[in-house]
């Protein structure tokens, strides 16, 4: 019988419910809530939800998004003159970093210079910058190589790093600035934010404590203290919150986790207008290198149905149909009546103009492992494509390994999802690294576009001033991206997460308080926890 | 064999393990005529029905893209029964062969099999086929390389365990002396010896393949979608748990009633064949 025992109990434990690591429950004032791994912590190389949130609060940006309304605010610097290709920007005198040091102009320099060096995260938005040069100590002049209108916004993703601190922990390289600190910031803050970094696994959990000295001042019904926990499984969240263990859920519970939480008195968060779900087609690899053969699968996707997947209760889901390659509300973007529809007709036309024979090919449907609603796209797609005679092959990837799949086109799956969003609120920061032919190869750009006119039009869109001339080179750019197909625009994107009753956040409950700018509405000052 | 059929049915458990195992058999057998949706086995989306708790006529509700999960399970006790007997039936001669050269060879026949067999044996059976089936693409043929490549030595260190033992009894000795070939003796011998502790041993296993193989799949690396399987299933449904428990609950149900029924054949064959001395 023992023999018995020993088949009965994996038996068991394969059937019954991954192990709910419970976390010990915290004194009121400690915010708790989760992400998908690895959280990044070096401000440089932030580009994830888990490492943006972290960027936000534990350092500052020179400017911060208005809330509820376009443009943007005094942050770190008080002021900024634009002149041609200059911007000079004036920085406030009494900030202090968490190290004490007082910030200064040479913070910034370095700040910039670190992120072009890295060239990780977001440093493809100041690629434009020839120099940066600290004029007296409150006092910063950028240098631009060309025309760029959308800077002030890029100002959004360059956190200000602590040079002094960065340079006593710098580990001697081939250069004088030896790894730039990199050792030493992916496992500690050197920020002037609202929230200090007191633990970090990059794996785990992140702990953050309210910054007492923060200049602009922290609220006393701000949380004390922000456990940023990674990688938990859907049904430990639930049963966390259920249980008040947990705080603000991710964006990737499944519907039915987020509608049952919710009958169980939680509410939601959201921030949208920014980004959309793309289901990204590698347009290197055959068949899909014919457009005729992208445009038959974008034509065959059935829209109305992925956008019910992410229904979570009658009034609220995680999308909003689709008008193109613009989200709606952006530069560019198509009027809500043309909304994204099936039509099979005009796929079984589109089949036919294709050179190859579908059946020839295997389709390969990636999913990313941590957003379980994707499986339901891949399954989706797979009996669209099927009406096509598409052979498929789903696969699932974890987020890792993605990011490394789509470094080469070969590696790269037929289809990708993605949900991608304006890096800093303009369409500049989500259409260029998805489709300029320079970006190609990151999660954003599985696509591997090369096209001249788009090429061209992403330019246009950057270096117009006027808003009506960048409003008339992103028309141009979404209708010719909707004649390329190299992505099925699903569907735009709203953000939803279940949270507590004992948390307030305006910032993702009121839209005259959004930032208008993804994750910011995760900024913790902001937010209030009951004791 | 009618005496062992008798004294089988006569133990209540294995009379349990009888009719568990009779039950797969038949559902996996008959799964086109007794599936309400056969056609669910595929890729097939209903999402109007999706995630329906148990009721009718989706007798065990339906997954997230609205399947039919009776349907599913059936299908998928197809796949596990056919994986496990095709392991078995390529793992069992080839570790039994070896056991007998190594038993009754002896030399440096035994020296060489033996610790090819305990290199195997030293890795975690699970450990190994992760290994295989990582470096391989996640097939349902490359799933049962893995777990075959993994499941021979047991039946080597078995069969070679036994024939040290026979070979020294009186019949072995006299067919030597008759000029008996090796492999006559090997074969026709000492084989017939290693049958009890052979077949005890594979009606087990049947229950620990599937268990391998639902574990690989739980983990990614096995049976891929759309293809039904039990694993797959369980891994799948435990992100909706505790609400819409029957997407995991039924899939591990089922994983427990094939597993626990082969066991307790198992158990009662071990007993009437004395094969655990």
């Amino acid at each position: 019988m023992t023999h018995l025992f020993k088949t009965a109990v994996p038996a068991l434990f394969v059937s019954s419910l991954l192990s709910t690591t419970a976390l010990p429950a915290l004194a009121g004032g400690t915010l708790r809530l989760d992400e998908v791994a690895v959280g990044e912590l070096d401000p440089g190389k932030a580009s994830d939800y888990a490492d943006t949130i972290l960027m936000f609060n534990a350092y500052d940006t020179l400017v911060i998004p208005n809330q509820g309304k376009p443009g943007h605010q005094p942050h770190l610097a008080t002021s900024w003159m634009i002149d041609g290709n200059t911007i000079t920007l004036t920085l406030r005198d009494d900030v202090k970093f968490h190290s004490g040091n007082v910030m200064t102009a040479d913070d910034v320099v370095f700040s910039i210079d670190r992120m072009k060096t890295l060239g990780q995260g977001n440093s493809y938005l100041f690629a434009i910058v020839d120099k940066a040069e600290a004029v007296d100590p409150t006092t910063v002049k950028i240098t631009l190589t060309e025309p760029y209108s959308p800077f002030i916004a890029s100002l959004v993703r360059l956190p200000i790093v602590d040079k002094a601190t960065v340079m006593a922990n710098i580990v001697p390289g081939d250069t004088e600035m030896g790894d730039w600190g990199q050792a030493y910031l992916s496992a500690n803050d050197a920020g002037s934010g609202a929230y200090m970094v007191t633990s970090h696994n990059p794996q785990a959990e992140t702990v953050l404590t309210k910054n007492p000295d923060y200049f602009f001042g922290v609220p006393d019904g701000a949380p004390n203290e922000v456990r940023l926990v990674y990688g938990l499984e859907p049904a430990t969240v639930r049963t966390l919150m259920a249980t008040g263990e947990h705080d603000i859920s991710s964006q990737w519970l499944p519907p039915e986790v987020m509608s049952a939480l919710a009958g169980e008195g939680a509410q939601f968060f959201s921030e949208s207008g920014t980004g959309a779900f793309y289901i990204k087609l590698n347009t290197q690899k055959p068949p899909l290198d014919d457009v005729n053969c992208r445009l038959a699968l974008a034509s065959a996707f059935d829209y109305a149905t992925a956008l019910a997947i992410t229904q979570i209760t009658d009034g609220v889901a995680g999308g909003r149909p689709a008008t193109g390659a613009i989200p709606l509300g952006m530069f560019g973007s198509n009027p809500p009546e043309e909304a994204m529809v099936r039509d099979m007709d005009a796929a079984k036309a589109h089949l036919a103009e294709c050179k190859y024979n579908p059946a020839d090919y295997a389709l390969e449907l990636s999913w990313v492992a941590e957003v379980a609603i994707e499986e339901r796209f891949a399954l989706l797609m797979q009996s669209n494509f099927a009406e096509l005679g598409f052979n498929t092959e789903i696969v699932k990837v974890p987020w890792v390994l993605f990011t490394e799949r789509v470094a080469t086109p070969e590696s790269t799956p037929h289809v990708s999802q993605v949900f991608v969003n304006a890096a800093t609120g303009d369409p500049d920061t989500l259409l260029y690294p998805m489709y300029h032919s320079s970006a190609a190869g990151t999660w954003q750009s599985p696509e591997y576009l090369n096209d001249p006119e788009v090429d061209a039009l992403l330019t246009q869109g950057r270096t117009a001033v006027t808003p009506e001339d960048r409003e008339a080179a992103y028309a141009a750019l979404n209708d010719r991206l909707m004649a390329l197909a190299p992505t099925i625009f699903g569907f735009d994107r709203n953000s939803v997460f279940a949270a507590s009753q004992r948390v307030t956040a305006p910032a993702l409950t009121d839209p005259a308080q959004a930032f208008g700018l993804d994750t910011m509405g995760f900024t913790f000052r902001l937010m209030t926890v009951a004791e | 064999m009618k005496r062992m059929t008798t004294i089988l049915l006569a133990n209540p458990l294995s009379l349990l393990g009888v009719l568990l195992v009779g039950l797969v058999v038949l559902l996996a057998v008959f799964a086109p005529l007794i599936a309400p949706f056969p056609d669910h086995r595929g890729a097939v989306v209903d999402f109007a029905n999706f995630n329906k708790p148990p009721g009718w006529p989706h007798l065990m509700g339906t997954d997230v893209v609205g399947r039919d999960l009776f349907s599913r399970i059936l299908y998928a006790y197809r796949i596990s029964l056919i994986l496990g007997v095709v392991v078995l039936a390529i793992a069992v001669p080839i570790g039994v062969t070896l056991g007998l050269m190594a038993g009754y060879l002896g030399g440096w026949w035994e020296y060489g099999l033996m610790r090819l067999t305990d290199v195997f044996l030293s890795i975690p059976p699970l450990v190994l086929a992760i290994s295989i089936m990582g470096v391989l693409e996640p097939t349902l043929m490359n799933g049962m390389l893995a777990v075959t490549v993994m499941w021979w030595p047991w039946y080597t260190r078995l069969v070679y365990n036994i024939t040290r033992g026979e070979k020294v009894e009186g019949y072995v000795l006299a067919a030597e002396v008759i000029g008996a070939s090796k492999t006559h003796i090997m074969f026709r011998e000492i084989l017939p010896n290693c049958v009890p502790a052979v077949v005890t041993k594979m009606t087990l296993d049947l229950g620990f393949v599937i268990l391998i193989v639902s574990s690989l799949s739980f983990l990614g690396l096995g049976v891929q979608p759309p293809t039904p399987d039990l694993g797959s299933m369980v891994a799948e449904g435990a992100k909706y748990l505790p609400d819409s428990w029957w997407l995991s609950v039924f899939p591990g149900l089922a994983i427990l009633i094939a597993v626990f029924g082969f066991n307790l054949i198992g158990d009662g064959l071990r007993d009437i064949l004395g094969a655990d001395r």
